[in-house]
């Protein structure tokens, strides 16, 4: 189906919710001294716009607003995990006294409009809104990086973040102008159809691609578009740099996997996807070295790291590498392991960030030395979930961060890619030394004298309980999620 | 496989000889004799005033970012006038939600203190 622009609006209620939250708080914000009260307010409109996200999971894919915006249950399943995301950050949020009371009304705004960018990143069906959405989202995210004023750390990753943003979106939307002088469309279906005649100058389309996909790397945070991750996260209030880490890369996988499977390959046979508009190009093997590099690149940084936030920025980098392993084999094991593991990274990782603003928070500190005893200082719950957390994102059984990982392997042995295979192998074991660095800090260090007892954050503790449960859970019985990863790769074929 | 790449390889190459060769050429070939006209910063014909690299008060860029609202609100706004009767009261209730949405906006930049000059 095609719809126009108000037949529309009956299929578009997840956004109308979460837009209508925005205007809502930013009124409130005016009139409302207690900034608490909006932080509720905006958790109940991202509670109901999930309720009506997941309401809608299972309609017929359907394009709206004139083929600008699709509603598939691709689409739909990142717009979950975008709530979801979002849902946990203001959770942490209420807890975090980190952004000022006096910011704390334009941080919840400015952090709902992110997400709402990022529902158009998932299901923009032409490059221009696939450009808008990413530039929502990218221009949010300075504004939140930079929310602690009084810190020179903030300001500075602010402005870093705003150049390599501003150059990559520039590469981007050169690479796309040249999709557009060979495709004479933005609209995914006519690219596709473009493509399937042969697209044009094979070495021009190449390079358009790579323009395009340093654009959408640097939301992932792969090598060599990371060069902002480290010091955005250090920088950022701990709340958003959880929701960052997580949402941001998630958005990147979604606008990715829409722009490369559906808009320039064919799906044939058995799941399985010809990328046709480079056919005299190996362009897999690219994405082959981009994964290693990127994988192996942010482990060995990660290595030397003192600052608790700026190693898990590496880890992250590192994860944007296994997360881009799915897309090499070009079929829909790949993906789904992919949209599998953005879940179970979205979980563990937005955990990690919880124990880092609860140990900040009682410290003031980030560093690894804060971390020192922490199960003996008050802290056992946190320590312990954070021992959870750690082994996921090492990859351990039985632990939900395991089968993610164990799903991304075998789709790659499956597709025969077995150096990809073994170099995700060794970075496992490298990520194991300063993941268990900090287990072995919180648990088998002595404290220092200077070393006060950690008061855990009340208000985090429900989310931290649930987000370890899951993180458990989903390690031992993880039939569910597999199931809805695979029936969230119905995409609006053009 | 890896001859596919050449031609790029190549557009680097005759790209970067090109601009090193046209940038030396100039370099070694030009006559130099610098008189203070010619020293002085070209500014399309215009005498240098002074430092460009003045100080603005960032008050000028909250009314440069309104200005901008605004004129965008007439562009929409426009169009939707001139096709007023044809669009017919579907138009004018989503022109009015536009409007308000907006008037939001002025109302919050006015309350936070954006338009205060001191």
């Amino acid at each position: 189906m095609d719809l126009g622009n108000v037949a529309s609006l009956s299929l578009f209620y997840p956004e109308i919710v979460l837009a209508g939250t925005i205007l809502v708080l930013t009124i409130l914000d005016l009139v409302v001294a207690n900034k608490r009260a909006m932080a509720y307010l905006g958790l109940a409109g991202c509670l109901v716009a999930l309720g009506a996200t997941v309401d809608l999971y299972g309609t017929e894919p359907t394009l709206l607003f004139h083929r600008m915006v699709a509603l598939d249950n691709f689409s739909l399943f990142f717009k979950v995990v975008t709530l979801a995301a979002l849902v946990g950050a203001i959770w942490m949020s209420i807890g975090s006294g980190e952004v000022r009371q006096v910011h704390l009304g334009e941080y919840y705004i400015v952090l709902l409009t992110c997400g709402f960018g990022m529902f158009f990143m998932a299901s923009a069906n032409n490059l221009l809104m696939a450009y808008l959405g990413l530039e929502l989202v990218s221009l949010t995210s300075y504004i939140l990086t930079g929310m602690l004023p009084h810190n020179r750390r903030s300001a500075e990753a602010a402005l870093k973040y705003l150049i390599y943003g501003g150059v990559a979106s520039g590469t981007m939307i050169y690479g796309m102008s040249w999709v557009f002088g060979m495709a004479g469309s933005l609209d995914y279906a006519t690219i596709n159809a473009a493509m399937a005649e042969g697209g044009g100058n094979q070495i021009a389309l190449f390079m358009a691609f790579v323009f395009i996909l340093a654009g959408f790397g640097y939301k992932m945070a792969f090598a060599p578009f990371h060069m902002w991750s480290p010091d955005v996260y250090q920088g950022a209030p701990t709340p958003f740099t959880g929701f960052l880490s997580v949402a941001s890369n998630a958005a990147g996988v979604a606008i990715l996997i829409r722009f490369f499977y559906p808009a320039v390959s064919t799906l044939g046979q058995e799941g399985a996807w010809a990328f046709q508009a480079l056919p005299a190009l190996q362009w897999t093997d690219l994405l082959v070295a981009l994964s290693i590099i990127t994988m192996t690149w942010g482990n060995l940084s990660a290595l030397n790291q003192r600052n608790v936030k700026r190693l898990l920025a590496y880890s992250g980098i590192a994860h944007a590498g296994y997360i881009m392993m799915g897309l090499v084999v070009l079929n829909n094991d790949g993906l789904n392991a992919m949209l599998f593991y953005v879940v179970v990274y979205l979980i563990m990782n937005l955990g990690a960030f919880l124990v880092v603003m609860i140990v900040a928070n009682a410290t003031g500190r980030e560093d690894m030395d804060a971390y020192r005893g922490l199960a003996w200082r008050g802290a056992a719950f946190p320590a312990v979930c954070m021992m959870v957390f750690l082994a996921s994102l090492t990859g351990l059984p039985p632990m939900a961060g395991f089968i993610g990982k164990l799903l991304l392997v075998a789709a790659i042995i499956e597709g025969q890619f077995y150096v990809l295979a073994v170099v995700a192998m060794i970075n496992t074991v490298v990520s194991l030394y300063y993941y268990w660095r900090i287990v072995k800090t919180m648990f088998l260090d002595e404290p220092a004298p200077e070393d006060g007892p950690v008061a855990a954050t009340a208000s985090a503790m429900p989310l931290l309980g649930a987000l370890m449960v899951l993180t458990i859970v989903l390690g031992v019985y993880w039939a569910p999620l597999l199931d809805y990863t695979t029936g969230s790769l119905g995409f609006f074929m053009p | 496989m890896s001859d596919a790449y050449l031609p790029i390889l190549l557009i680097f190459g005759v790209s970067a000889l090109n601009a090193v060769f046209m940038v030396a050429l100039s370099h070694i070939l030009n006559p130099r004799r610098p008189t203070p006209q010619k020293a002085m910063p070209y500014e399309s014909g215009m005498i240098p005033l002074g430092d460009t690299r003045a100080r603005f008060s960032v008050k000028f860029y909250l009314v440069a970012i309104s200005f901008i609202v605004f004129d965008l609100e007439a562009v929409f706004l426009i169009p939707w006038a001139v096709e007023m009767r044809a669009l017919g009261w579907s138009g004018f209730v989503a022109a009015s939600i536009f409007v308000a949405v907006l008037t939001a906006g002025l109302v919050y930049e006015w309350k936070k203190g954006g338009l205060d000059w001191d």
